[in-house]
């Protein structure tokens, strides 16, 4: 197993969707933090680099993030088919459910990569506006950008990092969803496709009040509630990965190649 | 030696919705033999090869490798070394030594010196430290059958081996599997190319529509003689029974032979002579495996549709009989 992950994340740095999806979250909060009209938008004044990294977060949960993702998510098992080598590696004593639980691991890893990077590119975005002590908030705690008041630079930290953790957390599901329906379509452009639509139908189902805290759409904005009890949430989004994973190891099993 | 075959499919059938791709296939391939799957495209020749790896799983029938069945028990692979796609699949943004040493890392076991030897065995040490991805067809090829022979392998199943190689390539990895056979692998493959087939391959068999409609053993074919005698019964009657020959029958004005070597064919002019049989002419008897095949094919075609083609299959150029 140990020589099946090393294999896996190394081949993670090898997907383009890796690379491009790194150089968007580089490249994207320099737009929040060197924005002419955020204030005329929406009324903002940035006050410290521990600001940016929530603009940044709030705007891309709901698309952006889910899309790179599952993207990458189904890349890692859809690069293998596109390059023929699902068989050379199955030809060799290496059972399907271990493979693809290292494959598992990996995008379930992949998540919390991509919102570390956009944390510090963020808060290296936001290096104009300081690190220091402000009055304020980071928009992660309580009182959203304004604050409570002062906020020390380590407090401002605690809650970026609590909420990007969260963060990550939310997108799991997601990546093991893409590797599920890659797995079905053994496509990684279908299995992707086939995340988003998921997704997109899920959100309509709030429509539906009753079943709107089961919701895995629900769930991805979790980070952006400090005080409220994360217990539900949390246990959710592991049951939704859990059975997501379990599915895509057993349709694996029995898949033809 | 184990009686048990190296590799056994029993009554494999492989169905996708109604259309059967392999059909019932039943054979056995046993340690230091080189057994051929040949026939047209779609006959079913790949599918039967994934079925036999444990790519695919079979509708009904079954499968084992050296006693084991791939499904079940995938250490079996250990000792198997396979190509199954043609080119020969591998990271294209990794070096053939990287590639082939993560194949050692995922057989377990494989060292180093062991990678060194088979780029050295397959002439590909000079571009071993080049990305994969700007190899040439043949080249990719050559590293499939390296990885393939990386781990001794007890059994080595290739898809189209020959596919995209040049004949210096071909001879190459002909005299690799060749030797892997004398050594005690048992060798499956599958190939279009009937020459090669004639020239190394112990068994082969004919795939039409998944199913198995012959199977010639080559290894008598390919060591029979015939001569032209003074008395077509007379030259029969010495030859029968005599320890050097294997067997003896005759053929319009000829007799066809099989010597027990190649050394006593001195053996059988001089003792044809002592029994005052003159012999005329003699010569190997070459098997001409393409009229055999075409027309193994063209029968089974005419005796599931009726008609089969219009006139017959073409001949190959070159084809004797």
């Amino acid at each position: 197993m140990n020589v099946l992950l090393r294999m896996e994340f190394a081949k993670l740095w090898r997907l383009s969707s890796v690379r491009f999806g790194l150089l968007v979250l580089v490249v994207f909060p320099l737009l929040w933090a060197y924005a002419p009209g955020i204030f005329d938008l929406y009324g903002v004044f940035l006050v410290s680099a521990y600001q940016v990294p929530a603009l940044g977060l709030l705007s891309s949960m709901q698309f952006l993030l889910p899309l790179l993702t599952a993207i990458t998510a189904a890349e890692l098992l859809g690069v293998e088919i596109a390059n023929g080598t699902l068989p050379t590696v199955l030809l060799r004593p290496v059972t399907r459910p271990n493979w693809l639980a290292a494959k598992l691991v990996v995008a379930a890893a992949y998540p919390f990569i991509l919102l570390t990077v956009f944390l510090v590119a963020s808060l290296l975005a936001g290096a104009q506006f300081g690190f220091g002590q402000f009055v304020g908030g980071t928009g992660l705690g309580a009182g959203g950008l304004l604050g409570t008041g002062s906020l020390s630079a380590g407090a401002a930290l605690g809650e970026l990092v609590r909420g990007f953790s969260l963060a990550a957390w939310a997108l799991v599901p997601i990546a093991m969803l893409a590797v599920l329906l890659t797995v079905a379509f053994m496509n990684a452009a279908g299995g992707a496709l086939a995340t988003l639509s998921v997704l997109i139908v899920m959100q309509l189902f709030v429509v539906f009040p009753g079943l709107e805290p089961f919701l895995l759409t629900t769930q991805l904005q979790t980070y952006s509630s400090p005080t409220a009890d994360l217990t539900w949430a949390v246990a959710l989004i592991a049951l939704y990965s859990a059975l997501f994973a379990a599915v895509a190891v057993v349709l694996f099993e029995r898949k033809d190649f | 030696m184990s009686s048990t075959p190296a590799i056994a499919s029993d009554r494999l059938t492989k169905a996708y919705g109604k259309k059967q791709v392999v059909n019932d296939l039943t054979f056995r391939v046993n340690a230091g033999e080189v057994y051929a799957l040949v026939g047209p495209n779609g006959a079913g020749k790949t599918t039967a090869i994934r079925l036999v790896t444990g790519l695919a799983f079979p509708t009904s029938g079954s499968v084992s490798i050296l006693g084991e069945d791939p499904h079940k028990r995938p250490a079996v692979r250990r000792k198997l070394g396979a190509v199954v796609e043609a080119p020969a699949a591998f990271y294209p943004y990794l070096t053939g030594r990287a590639n082939l040493k993560l194949h050692a890392a995922l057989a377990g076991g494989v060292k180093d010196a062991r990678v060194e030897e088979v780029l050295a065995l397959m002439e590909l040490k000079h571009a071993a430290d080049r990305k994969v991805g700007v190899y040439s067809l043949g080249m990719r090829q050559r590293l499939g059958v390296a990885a393939a022979v990386l781990t001794h392998p007890e059994v080595l199943i290739l898809d189209e081996p020959a596919s995209g190689m040049d004949p210096l390539s071909l001879h190459l990895v002909h005299g690799v599997l060749r030797k892997a056979a004398e050594e005690g692998t048992a060798v499956l493959l599958s190939t279009h190319h009937l020459d090669e087939v004639v020239a190394y391959c112990t068994r082969v068999a004919i795939l039409e529509e998944g199913a198995l409609i012959d199977e010639v053993n080559l290894y008598d074919r390919r060591d029979r003689y015939r001569l032209r005698p003074t008395s077509v019964a007379e030259a029969v009657r010495l030859l029968e029974g005599q320890p050097f020959i294997r067997h003896v029958a005759a053929r319009g004005a000829e007799v066809v032979f099989i010597p027990r070597a190649a050394s006593d064919i001195a053996e059988v002019t001089r003792h044809l002579g002592e029994g005052g049989v003159g012999v005329l002419e003699m010569q190997r008897d070459v098997f001409d495996l393409r009229g055999y095949y075409r027309e193994r094919v063209h029968n089974e075609r005419v005796r599931r549709t009726g008609t089969g083609t219009n006139g017959g299959l073409p001949r190959f150029p070159g084809e004797t009989g």
